[in-house]
């Protein structure tokens, strides 16, 4: 009796041990990276917060994409919202999309942001903030630039893009030309 | 004059518009401060003064003056932000292991505690009163007869 409780024990301790080591491993196997330039970018279909229905990346493929992140309550990005439509309205006729990705925001919020910034270009909403994790956000905003073939091109733009207008242009540039 | 009423009356609806949309509140913001993550800082919205959470604030707020309840008002940020926004998994589903694994762990662990507690405290008793055998135990008491 004493001995299969003993033993019942140890299986138990056992079987403990090995749970906490698979979650440790399921742990720092899904970890996310920020992807890196020449990479795929991450896909997502989200919910479209300038209209009704969702977007999904993967239907953009062949055009040159560039997805910037913010967010309403986010100072830097009101900053930069009527660079990011000019711009837009300066590259669509040569089949650039922008895409916004409204990250961890109040959706009425978003919407006001939308309107008073006259931001015309499609727009999703990454509410639960996955979208930013899988691209490795480190905050808002932050622009990536996506080629033809989907792929991450040019370098990231952490911050604002008015400070960074050369690097902007230039991400622009190779999502056209890759 | 009938224009004059008018805007008195306007005037006064809609002073009195915020007072009366909610007399009763369902629900208050110190309450659901302590239930809600700030999503970009991962503390509750009480401890944190990030401009995600004053924005979360604010609209709990406006919630709660059109008499939205707790559970409607988490249920909204929920469709906002994801399950994650709450602070506390919910209780169905998988999430309830989260509620009942710690109290499994505890009760489990109380258990071999006691049960370990109970076989160190025999083991001490049979240290101290060794069982004898019977022949032993006869010799004993002989030995202590013939002292008599």
């Amino acid at each position: 009796m004493t001995r299969s409780l003993k033993l019942t024990g140890q299986v138990l301790a056992l079987v403990a041990v090995a749970g906490l080591l698979g979650l440790l491993v399921w742990r720092l196997t899904h970890q996310t990276h920020a992807p890196k330039i020449g990479a795929p970018a991450p896909n997502f279909t989200l919910r479209r917060i300038d209209g009704s229905g969702k977007l999904d990346l993967a239907s953009l493929r062949g055009k040159p994409v560039v997805i910037n992140f913010w967010a309403s309550w986010c100072v830097p990005c009101k900053g930069e919202a009527k660079m990011l439509e000019q711009a837009w309205r300066q590259y669509k006729s040569e089949g650039v999309v922008f895409v916004g990705v409204d990250y961890h925001d109040v959706t009425s919020d978003a919407r006001t942001f939308l309107t008073h910034h006259g931001i015309t270009y499609p727009t999703v909403q990454d509410g639960s903030g996955m979208i930013g994790d899988r691209y490795g956000l480190t905050g808002v905003p932050e622009t990536y630039f996506v080629d033809r073939s989907g792929r991450l091109v040019g370098t990231h733009i952490v911050g604002t893009i008015t400070n960074q207008a050369k690097q902007f242009r230039s991400g622009i540039r190779a999502a056209l030309h890759q | 004059m009938t224009l004059r009423v008018l805007a008195v009356a306007a005037a006064a609806l809609a002073l009195a518009g915020p007072a009366a949309a909610c007399a009763h509140p369902k629900t208050s913001l110190s309450y659901l401060e302590g239930q809600i993550m700030c999503p970009t800082c991962h503390t509750t919205l009480d401890m944190s003064e990030a401009p995600a959470a004053q924005q979360i604030k604010a609209q709990i707020s406006k919630r709660i003056a059109q008499c939205w309840s707790a559970k409607q008002i988490e249920d909204e940020l929920i469709g906002n932000f994801g399950q994650g926004i709450l602070a506390a998994p919910p209780h169905k589903g998988f999430d309830l292991l989260a509620w009942w694994l710690p109290i499994g762990g505890v009760l489990a662990g109380g258990a071999l505690l006691a049960a370990g507690v109970w076989r160190w405290s025999r083991t001490r008793v049979s240290d101290t009163e060794p069982d004898l055998d019977p022949e032993t135990d006869r010799q004993i008491d002989e030995l202590l007869a013939r002292m008599d």
